[in-house]
């Protein structure tokens, strides 16, 4: 820290030792007792690892819970604010404006974010920042029995937890996440840092517990599912469930959103190429109708996916800049407007005003389909969505979509070329998707998480979403070379990115982060 | 009598929203324009504070904040470090308003509890409404948690409002606990709030264990009981009242209760608990029971798991914790991987039954090597004694003793407990020195673990003992005391005669010398038409559950010719109360009153439980008579009760019961629980007047708002005291120095359970023992000193055990058949309650299942391929199918099943809306034959709570109990839980929970081991039934300990 008056502000973080942790769950339970947290989710719980071989093995504890990031991705990944860091250090929360869009939860490193079932808004451990206010210590530090969890002020060098933390060897969860966690560890292995040292059991079984998630597509259970990241011996013998934050809702959005941004790319693209006019049926009402549509479906699956879908509008009165879902949502919204004026100008039977909007649509619809890079990207732990070439890949499925859903209406309401020239570019768009996709399973994950994700997605749980998807999106190379039956190529291609896009978000999902 | 808050509330409902004082905090961060923040691009538009600003800024917070207004606008870097110096400020407000600031674990200015000075209007924040500011006015009110022995303090927040509990947190004022809790204390909350409970006393409709109820009032269950009772003492018939107390958590109120009746009536659990480890203390010390000085030791010395669920938990947890942090190291012997094995120095994971072989081999090397305390052996084993009549022959000097000494355990070389244990010698040379090193800061517990297990587990405390005394580390700073040397029980009001009858059910003869009520009988002994029961009451038991060879508990609990009539005293439905004829609501922990005390560091306190919210209701001025005003629907409390049901078996007094019930302050009246605390407290608890006078307090309204207080700390060595001269009188010594007085015992007002040694023949009464010319206290054995040597085990037909040794267990390798594994049964998990786990949902999502852990190398061997895999255990009378965990763990060829899990209801009882979290069952018999298979898992249910409608696991885990055998050790009375077991996977057919039982099978093995028996009738040496020295829970007069013939007891074989 530099001088100045920072120095005189605190900053509150906690040391878990676990050198004295007897993993007894008294922190679990007079956390849910604080907070009133109901089954199913949990603020902080105490993960469990067998490390070792027999007579040589121990258990290893982890009190597990928010990490009270300096840099908190989940912060930066609300829209509205209702997640928000403190300038003493603590990630807080006010539920009555979140709008329980699960960005949060998609963003945070350590998967330790939830969504109250009481009331539909997120929320997590803050240092129970309602007993600090009146000079109380959190309620998980008041039960300890062998006190093995401090809070503190890091700014304070008589502290405590500034003893420890400077003079002895502490741990932090992720670091390599660059999140700058607020929460300390001491004595703690890698066996339980590492959400992927330890091999999950079989059978849906720990040590004194079921895994849960019986009847939950999104049931992320934790532990490596293979060949664990350490070379000891490590078992994990104690999770709680940990759940996908996003659904299939919004696997389809992306899929929704791909063709409203080319449903009107493609015809402007076709017509700067002069394989159309702005006079043809097809550029002057299939498209703008189609994105528009589209659009509206993925308005309506975004909102959907809210807990909170009556608070929607936060996101445009409460937004700050940081979060790409309130970049997405403004992009989303200009190109929705770009579009209506479009129409506008079609309606109004207005070349000059088609050609106007078509200025701000252009840009805005490469933009709608590449902003979900971003907000994926978002999810810092989430590494198969880390991808470099997610945008253009992106920006290749929204003109894959967008050529696929006009060819039809081009064949239905001319002229011809645009109907060749859909058809190359369909085939064009197809064959660089399968070369992307190709690439990204093909080459060497930098991360275990992404070749575990990438696993999920080729071998594993979704791999019958992704084979087939890729197969239907790959006929569609053939377009040119089928005449008029070009429009089942199309249709599969429509399909197979679908299936594509279920597959890739999921996939991104199912690597345990706890 | 009200019948206020009929149904629990599930949790405390939506609360009221304080409605916000003009814009909140982040509509005036909207509304202005954002501060460049200094701190980090991260600061939000607005850190919003505090929304609300309290009328009263913060119950801690200094006076001159309250005044401040809320600062509009968005938190400024100054506004924060305002907020830090206001908190910051907050221990030396407080403690400049003379209010207590109690420090936390985080050594801040931050407290860990609010100021006892506040406990009547505590305003906390919403945790629900953060960060708006919504206040909640508290009332906190200690009590004790009920959900172990370890009777840790708790404060229960009573909302002001509402009336209601709101959370339980742990209560500072607690000496044992010390403000701290395990994962139970918090989870009280779900208990008092659990849909399941029992709220209304119930009768049978229909046959035993239909599940046809009626409610009933309590005049129609007291009228009804009472009479049968009333008729069975005026026939004579007093051995068919029986009481079985489950979970005690006081100390002697029940006790006081039967005596004042006149039977001996009293049965307890605690022979399928801790009477092994019980048994060698007894022997040694006259006391049952050890104190170790955790804290302050330099070697902790653990056989089971005391950082989990060992005896007193908690309260040691800190303490060992503390050790450690100190430089301590920790030896753990606990043959599976345990959380205390796991922060062990060094484990090690013995062979079951193995473990009295490694502390002789320890005790042997401290022997040989001359590293024991010599000087402390001399003063204080009865050696003299011991060579007189073994080696009478030998000079009785201690030369002589020490030349015996070094010959007697050269066999248990580090080789031979190497080759029993399967540790490896080089390890159990390392702890032996490590041992040796500890010098009198050698503190060691044991408890149940081994000394429950096995076939003379009693001799793994004993030997454990052993080592204590070798080093001298008995009552030590970091030694292990007698636990009466840190206990105190008061002296209640009144104090009724011993009975004048013996029970042969819980106490028969061919176990003269067992420690405890031989429950886990009492089904064969009714079977072998040994008795019956007129009315047998169950407190916070489970019988059918808890004990092993349920089943035939369930045969003799359905026949109404053995037992007459069944009532169950308890908060939660259960196994057994299906079987019951009514079933009776008794209060949780913060339901109830009870004194206790426990030894849980070198010193004595009390604590007391109460009904949290009659104090806090009678602190708002109510006046409350009886504890149902106050507890939700009519749930009761055993002390009221008692009373109740004492005063209408003897309503005029004529039978000489009602007295012992009766106040004295208005005699003709009931004795209510505030004049018999209140007489306790003022009369029986030194200091506590004084104390409670300086606050202004009476002693109970002092207990009433502290739950707790400490008498002594620092007790020392008081075997070394010596004896005043006015206790001193007509004196007789024997020539082992055991030192006999004519003066009168001072009254104590302490009335610690510890072993009564008899007068001598002249009738005086044992005062001390004579220790290098002078007469100290000693310890309550006959010798007056530790007795290595037990003349008792000698004298009673056990010789070849009297002295600390090695019996090796009923499932040692050598016993074993070559594909037989040995089942570890018994051990706990810090998240559990034995049986009313079931009724807390945080700790049941926790853990609710109990797979058996195998090692790899065993699941290999016997084709289990993975976790999850079901397995069938064969047992000596059934099987029982359950998950395997497959881990290291554990010992190969051993494996281990936690005892908490497998609880369920029959089909038939489903209409009770009761066991939400329990599996439904179908169980099937024929003749003697029994299936049981679980119909319907648990799953959501639609309940007060909406909880319940999130349970999301299915899995209850498996009921092993069912299908164990009883193994009755033949000294100590404790069941041998350990099984030598058949792993095999289930075969097709078999599904998670099965349970098959022969009960035909149970029987013969019941007889087998009363074979090992060496009865009463056989080995007397006076005439009586048992030592009248030993300790024994309710002992009858001296009359009934005579042996009625000396013909009986054909059931064991001669000596």
């Amino acid at each position: 820290m530099t001088e100045g008056p920072v120095d005189r502000l605190q900053r509150w973080v906690k040391v878990l030792d676990q050198d004295r942790c007897i993993g007894c769950h008294a922190c679990t339970t007079a956390c849910k007792s604080e907070n009133e947290v109901p089954l199913g989710v949990t603020r902080t719980y105490v993960k469990s690892v067998e490390v070792g071989t027999f007579p040589q093995v121990r258990r290893a504890f982890q009190v597990t819970r928010c990490n009270q990031c300096a840099d908190a991705p989940c912060v930066a990944a609300c829209p509205t604010q209702a997640m928000y860091l403190r300038p003493d250090g603590i990630v807080d929360f006010d539920k009555e404006i979140c709008i329980g869009c699960k960005a949060c939860i998609a963003a945070c490193p350590y998967d330790a974010i939830f969504i109250n079932p009481d009331d539909n808004s997120a929320e997590k451990c803050n240092l129970c920042a309602h007993r600090l206010e009146i000079g109380l210590e959190p309620a998980c530090v008041t039960v300890c029995p062998t006190q093995a969890i401090f809070v503190g002020d890091l700014n304070d060098p008589s502290s405590k937890v500034a003893e420890i933390v400077k003079r002895e060897p502490v741990t932090v969860r992720r670091p390599e996440k660059g999140t700058r966690p607020g929460l300390f560890y001491k004595g703690a292995t890698q066996a339980t840092l590492d959400p992927l040292a330890a091999r999950r059991p079989d059978g849906g079984l720990f040590a004194w517990a079921t895994q849960g998630g019986e009847h939950d597509p999104g049931h992320v259970t934790s532990g490596h599912p293979g060949r664990p990241n350490s070379s000891a011996e490590a078992l994990l013998s104690y999770d709680v469930g940990h759940h996908a934050p996003w659904g299939w809702r919004v696997s389809l959005y992306t899929w929704t959103k791909g063709l409203a941004a080319g449903g009107l790319l493609v015809p402007l693209i076709l017509i700067l190429a002069g394989r159309m006019s702005w006079t043809d049926a097809a550029g002057r009402w299939a498209a703008p109708l189609l994105a528009l549509g589209f659009l509206g479906v993925t308005g309506i699956l975004l909102i959907w996916d809210l807990r909170h879908p009556m608070r929607f509008y936060l996101i445009f009165t409460r937004h700050h800049w940081r979060s790409w879902l309130v970049k997405g949502s403004f992009i989303i919204g200009g190109y929705g407007g770009a579009v209506a004026l479009y129409l506008l100008g079609s309606l109004a039977g207005s070349v000059p005003l088609r050609q106007v909007a078509a200025g701000f649509a252009l840009p805005l619809s490469l933009a709608t389909a590449c902003y979900t890079a971003y907000l994926f990207a978002q999810a810092r732990a989430r590494d198969l969505w880390q991808s470099p070439l997610l945008a253009p890949h992106l920006a290749v499925q929204a003109v894959l979509a967008g050529a696929a859903a006009m060819l039809p209406f081009a064949q239905w309401l001319g002229p011809r070329p645009a109907v060749t020239a859909l058809a190359v570019l369909l085939c064009g768009a197809a064959a660089a998707h399968v070369l992307l996709v190709l690439g990204e399973i093909s080459v060497t994950h930098p991360t275990e998480h992404a070749h575990l994700a990438a696993d999920a997605m080729t071998r594993g749980r979704y791999a019958r979403f992704f084979w087939p998807g890729l197969a239907a999106v790959a006929s569609a190379v053939a377009a040119p070379w089928v005449g008029p039956a070009a429009w089942v190529p199309a249709g599969l291609a429509l399909l197979g990115l679908l299936a594509h896009e279920h597959a890739y978000v999921q996939a991104g999902q199912s690597v345990p982060l706890a | 009598m009200s019948r206020s808050a009929d149904v629990p509330r599930g949790r405390p409902g939506p609360r009221k929203r304080a409605a916000p004082a003009g814009p909140t905090a982040r509509e005036r961060a909207a509304a202005e324009p954002t501060a460049p923040g200094p701190a980090s691009a991260d600061v939000p538009r607005g850190w919003p504070g505090p929304r609300k600003r309290a009328a009263s800024a913060g119950p801690t917070a200094p006076e001159g904040a309250a005044a401040e207004p809320a600062a509009p606008g968005p938190a400024s870097a100054g506004e924060l470090a305002a907020l830090g110096e206001r908190v910051s400020a907050a221990r030396a407000a407080a403690e400049a308003r003379g209010e207590t600031f109690y420090p936390g674990a985080s050594r801040v200015h931050l407290a860990a509890f609010p100021p006892k000075e506040r406990w009547d209007d505590w305003v906390e924040l919403s945790s629900r409404a953060w960060p708006a500011r919504e206040e909640h006015h508290y009332m906190l009110v200690p009590t004790t948690c009920f959900n172990c022995e370890s009777a840790c303090g708790l404060l229960a927040y009573v909302d002001r409002d509402t009336r209601q509990v709101r959370k339980f947190e742990g209560n500072p004022e607690h000496p044992g606990s010390r403000g701290r809790n395990c994962a139970k204390g918090p989870a009280t909350l779900n208990q008092v709030t659990d849909p399941d409970r029992v709220l209304y006393p119930m009768r049978r409709a229909g046959r035993r264990g239909e599940g046809k109820w009626e409610r009933i009032t309590w005049d129609e269950a007291l009228d009804a009981i009472a009479a049968r009772i009333r008729a069975a003492l005026a026939e004579g018939r007093h051995n068919e009242i029986m009481v079985h107390i489950g979970r005690p958590g006081e100390d002697g109120y029940t006790e006081r209760v039967l005596a004042s009746w006149g039977v001996d009536g009293h049965n307890s659990h605690t022979n399928v608990c801790s009477s092994g480890g019980r048994t060698g203390f007894q022997f040694w010390m006259g006391i049952d029971r050890p104190s170790p000085d955790h804290a302050n030791a330099k070697v902790i010395y653990l056989i089971s798991a005391h950082l989990e669920a060992g005896h007193y938990f908690n309260p040691h947890a800190q303490r060992i914790t503390e050790a450690r942090a100190n430089g301590a190291k920790v030896i753990v012997l606990d043959t599976r991987l345990s959380n205390t094995a796991t922060h062990a120095d060094y484990w090690l994971s013995p062979q079951p039954g193995s473990e009295a072989a490694i502390n002789l081999a320890i005790a042997s090397h401290l022997i040989q090597t001359r590293r024991y305390d010599a000087e402390f052996v001399r003063k204080w084993w009865n050696w003299q004694e011991y060579l007189t009549e073994c080696h009478p022959g030998l000079p009785a000097t201690f030369e002589a003793f020490q030349r015996v000494l070094a010959t007697l355990y050269t066999e248990f070389t580090f080789e031979f407990a190497a080759a029993e244990s399967g540790v490896p010698a080089k390890t159990l040379a390392e702890v032996a020195e490590v041992v040796a090193g500890a010098g009198t800061r050698f503190s060691a517990h044991s408890w149940r673990s081994a000394a429950a297990g096995n076939l003379g587990g009693w001799q793994v405390s004993r030997t454990l003992f052993l080592i204590s005394a070798l080093l001298g580390a008995v009552a030590t700073e970091g030694g292990t005391f007698p636990n009466a040397w840190n206990k105190f029980v008061p002296r209640p009001i009144h104090t009724p005669p011993h009975p004048g009858v013996w029970q042969d059910l819980s106490w028969p003869e061919e176990f003269p010398l067992a420690q405890n009520e031989m429950s886990f009988l009492l089904p064969h002994f009714l079977a072998d038409g040994r008795g019956r029961l007129d009315t047998y009451f169950t407190r916070v038991y489970n019988p059918v559950w808890t004990n092993p060879d349920g089943l035939s508990w369930m045969e003799v609990l359905t026949d109404e010719a053995k037992v007459g009539c069944f009532v169950a005293l308890t908060p939660t439905w259960n196994e057994s109360a299906y079987f019951a004829d009514y079933v009776l609501p008794m209060g949780h922990g913060s339901e109830r009153h009870d004194t206790h005390s426990y030894e849980q560091y070198d010193g004595q306190w009390i604590g007391f439980r109460q009904p949290v919210l009659r104090a806090a209701r009678e602190r708002l001025g109510e006046t409350i008579t009886d504890t149902r005003q106050v507890n939700p629907g009519e749930v009761w409390e055993e002390n009221e009760w008692w009373t109740e049901l004492s005063w209408r078996i003897d309503p005029d007094g004529s039978m000489g019961i009602r007295r012992y019930h009766e106040s004295r302050a208005k005699p003709g009246t009931r004795l209510t629980v505030d004049e018999y605390y209140g007489w306790m407290f003022a009369n029986s608890v030194p200091g506590l007047p004084e104390r409670a006078a300086a606050e202004g307090l009476t002693p109970l309204a002092y207990m009433r708002r502290y739950g707790a207080f400490e008498i002594a700390s620092g007790q020392g060595a008081l075997h070394e005291a010596e004896v005043p001269p006015g206790e001193l009188a007509d004196l007789g010594v024997t020539p082992i120095g055991r030192v006999y007085t004519s003066a009168p015992p001072p009254r104590s007002p302490n009335i610690v359970p510890l072993g009564a040694p008899g007068p001598d023949e002249q009738g005086r009464r044992p005062v001390g023992v004579m220790v290098d010319g002078s007469v100290r206290r000693g310890f309550p054995t006959p010798s007056g000193r530790l007795e290595f040597w037990s003349s008792t085990l000698a004298a009673w037909g056990w010789p070849e055990h009297a002295l600390p040794g090695y019996i090796r267990s009923h499932v040692h390798p050598a016993g074993l058949a070559a594909d037989e594994l040995v089942l570890l049964s018994t051990f706990r998990l810090p998240t559990q309650i034995h049986t009313r786990s079931a009724n807390s949902k945080w700790l049941d999502e926790l853990s609710h299942t109990n797979p058996v852990w195998i090692h790899p190398s065993d699941a290999a061997r016997l084709g289990i391929e993975s976790t999850g895999d079901l397995l069938r255990v064969q047992t000596e009378i059934g099987y029982f199918v359950a998950k395997a965990w497959i881990t290291q763990g554990i010992r190969p060829g051993v494996v281990a099943c936690s005892h908490h899990m497998g609880r369920w209801k029959l089909a038939g009882q489903a209409g009770l809306a009761s066991g939400g979290m329990m599996a439904t069952v179908g169980l099937d018999y024929h003749d003697t034959t029994w299936a049981m298979h679980v119909s319907d898992p648990v799953r959501p249910y639609e309940s007060a709570d909406p909880d319940t409608a999130r349970i999301w696991w299915s899995d209850t885990g498996v009921h092993q109990n069912l299908t164990f055998p009883v193994h009755p050790d033949p000294i100590s009375g404790m069941h041998c839980w350990h099984q030598a077991v058949r792993v095999t996977p289930a075969p097709p057919g078999d599904s998670h929970g099965d349970i098959a039982v022969d009960t035909a099978k149970a029987r013969e093995v019941y007889r087998r081991w009363m074979e090992q028996t060496r009865p009463a009738g056989t080995v007397s040496p006076d005439g009586t039934r048992r030592p009248h020295w030993l300790m024994r829970p309710l002992k009858p007069g001296a009359g009934a300990f005579a042996l009625p013939t000396c013909e009986r007891g054909s059931a064991g074989s001669p000596r």
